[in-house]
């Protein structure tokens, strides 16, 4: 057991290191000004120092980036869970038709014209728990969760939602499609300080929970006869799961629409790395995950000369090659 | 003695009175009351039409941030870019020091004038929908900017234009039944809430796409139905696409437009921009959908 505590926290400190380095790049970079120096001088808060710049940095990037570090976070541990609890390497956070659900409420929220915050992501989080809500009434035929038809039901919900959603877009007037299309890349732009810590709030029980149960992730990945001759109660710990990941994963959904594929590859890169113990990887997953999302934004805004990029595009270029990579290395 | 009180009460007077001088309230077209404290020397413009504005205004030294697409004039391309007007992006925005942010109403998300407001930027929303509020919008942001006089005589301009456009179109008795084509896949017009359907009854013509849907979608057979006596298809599509279009439906033989050869190419952007353009927008319409008018 010592040992093991001693790995969880040399690896998270170490990736907390990175996490920290990138935050800092992600303060100091960004479309515009730029420099290790210009935040130096305004933390210590040198009367020379631009206000203008004291205001991007703190008014503006630290909240997208602290945002970066929660979604990359929820999103990376949200697709490690249902990759234990589905027992499927394919899962990623958004299986059980929470980004269908969620889509079809913001796109109805942005048709209604209401305010991002709270409108529109109240919406999305109604529409997510909705279908998720549908999800799991529908796969749970007996008395027990069983885990196939659950990624079946997810499955089929979202590709309705998909349809759904195309005949909502069909509707729309022209100058919103905009709008939901951008929401449906996944934006970090539209952060407060406030909301960040609105979200942090409710995130961090979340990552407590699963961190406790991390050891029961490992049990479950041996199947349900065998962990539950193991003394492990499956059916509510699968529904402890389920519930407070697809909990997170809808509050950061709603917040920063779909960002896609963080959720599907941080968490396998850090198990090739780190190996298949879930109580190193939940903590790995939620510092790494956070490192990552919060590089791929800070590239996403920062190279391209005519305006930002959807975050989305780059974790997927990013993301993929590394996964490949890893995996021949693997092999 | 009594000196010294004098000038007690004088000095913070005289202080009171000089930033009331300097500190104006405008109300901009949404109803929002916009103060500023000095005349603007770095105005941000997030939409296109309002960089046309302000250079037709002459006033580009003050304009130091625009969005992507402000092409017109050419020169508006060098002004720097802060991403595009359906997601104008904030640092950006920001980092240019703007002493004065003019938006639109339709296309700049809200969220953005919100936080742009928390930043204490002063925002000015200008929503032109009709020839009238476009009009009144140059007149105010005219008056914003502290070059009222000029932009009353571009309007006075304009609406001489406009005046002269409607005496000659009155003489007409038939209105030609017109389809103005936006979209190529799908076939896209213009519906009765647009500048475009304003301009053509302006024009003369018949708007064919007679409906309180902005931008209505037709089926080939829709538009054939219709019976068109003028085409006019935007220059969103490029030449050679126009060209192919123009012989799509020049298959349908017995379509007015087709018998006539009334199929013509506009520049969407003088028309669908609502900018001094728009006025040269309604003269060339006047010019396809009349042309017996200027004999």
């Amino acid at each position: 057991m010592p040992s093991t505590l001693k790995k969880i926290i040399i690896i998270s400190g170490a990736l907390s290191l990175i996490l920290l380095i990138s935050i800092s790049f992600g303060l100091c970079f960004g479309s515009t000004v730029g420099g290790f120096k210009s935040i130096w001088e305004s933390i210590t808060g040198q009367p020379q120092s631009d206000p203008v710049m004291v205001m991007i940095i703190w008014e503006h990037r630290l909240p997208r980036v602290m945002m970066g570090v929660l979604a990359g976070a929820t999103l990376s541990l949200g697709g490690l869970v249902f990759q234990a609890l589905l027992r499927n390497s394919l899962a990623e956070p958004y299986i059980l038709g929470i980004s269908g659900g969620a889509a079809i409420g913001a796109i109805i929220g942005i048709n209604l014209d209401l305010s991002y915050f709270p409108g529109v992501s109240l919406c999305a989080f109604s529409g997510s728990l909705l279908t998720l809500f549908f999800v799991v009434v529908t796969s749970s035929g007996g008395a027990s969760l069983k885990k196939d038809s659950m990624i079946l039901s997810g499955v089929m919900v979202n590709a309705f939602c998909s349809a759904v959603i195309m005949f909502l877009i069909s509707l729309t007037k022209d100058s919103k499609i905009h709008n939901i299309m951008f929401w449906l890349m996944g934006d970090l732009a539209s952060t407060e300080n406030s909301q960040v810590l609105l979200l942090l709030s409710l995130l961090t029980p979340c990552f407590i929970i699963l961190f406790l149960l991390s050891h029961y992730m490992n049990l479950l990945l041996m199947g349900k006869e065998m962990a539950q001759s193991m003394g492990v109660n499956v059916n509510v710990i699968t529904f402890i799961l389920l519930l407070v990941t697809s909990f997170m994963v809808s509050a950061i959904v709603c917040y920063c629409g779909l960002i896609g594929f963080v959720g599907l590859v941080t968490p396998h890169i850090l198990r090739m790395i780190l190996g298949p113990d879930h109580r190193i990887l939940v903590p790995a997953t939620i510092v790494g995950g956070g490192a990552y999302l919060v590089i791929c934004d800070l590239l996403a805004r920062a190279i391209p000369e005519q305006g930002e990029m959807p975050v989305g595009v780059i974790t997927a270029m990013i993301g993929a090659p590394v996964f490949v990579f890893l995996l021949k290395k693997v092999r | 003695m009594k000196k010294s009180k004098f000038y007690k009460i004088l000095i913070p007077m005289i202080l009171i009175f000089s930033t009331t001088v300097y500190s104006k309230t405008f109300t901009d077209q949404l109803g929002r009351k916009v103060v500023i404290s000095k005349k603007p020397e770095r105005i941000v413009a997030l939409a296109p039409s309002i960089t046309e504005i302000i250079f037709a205004l002459k006033e580009e030294e003050r304009l130091k941030g625009a969005t992507l697409f402000s092409d017109y004039p050419p020169k508006a391309r060098a002004i720097p870019r802060v991403g595009s007007y359906v997601r104008p992006e904030l640092e950006r925005i920001i980092a240019l020091k703007p002493d004065l942010i003019i938006a639109v109403k339709d296309g700049n998300p809200k969220e953005i004038v919100r936080r742009l407001e928390k930043f204490k930027f002063p925002v000015f929303v200008v929503n032109p929908v009709g020839m009238e509020s476009v009009l009144s919008a140059i007149e105010d942001i005219g008056e914003i900017i502290g070059e009222k006089e000029s932009s009353e005589i571009l309007v006075k301009d304009m609406k001489e234009r406009i005046q002269k456009v409607k005496t000659v179109v009155s003489q007409v008795k038939v209105k030609p039944r017109v389809f103005f084509q936006i979209g190529i896949k799908p076939i896209v017009s213009a519906g009765k809430n647009t500048f475009i359907h304003e301009l053509i009854e302006l024009a003369g013509g018949k708007n064919l796409a007679d409906t309180t849907i902005s931008y209505p979608r037709y089926s080939v057979e829709q538009v054939v139905k219709l019976s068109p006596e003028i085409f006019i298809i935007t220059s969103m599509a490029r030449l050679e696409i126009f060209e192919e279009v123009k012989a799509k439906w020049s298959k349908w033989k017995h379509m007015p437009a087709v018998i006539n050869d009334k199929i013509y190419i506009v520049d969407s952007n003088i028309l669908d921009r609502p900018t001094p353009r728009m006025v040269s927008g309604l003269e060339k319409l006047v010019r396809i959908i009349h042309p017996d008018l200027f004999k």
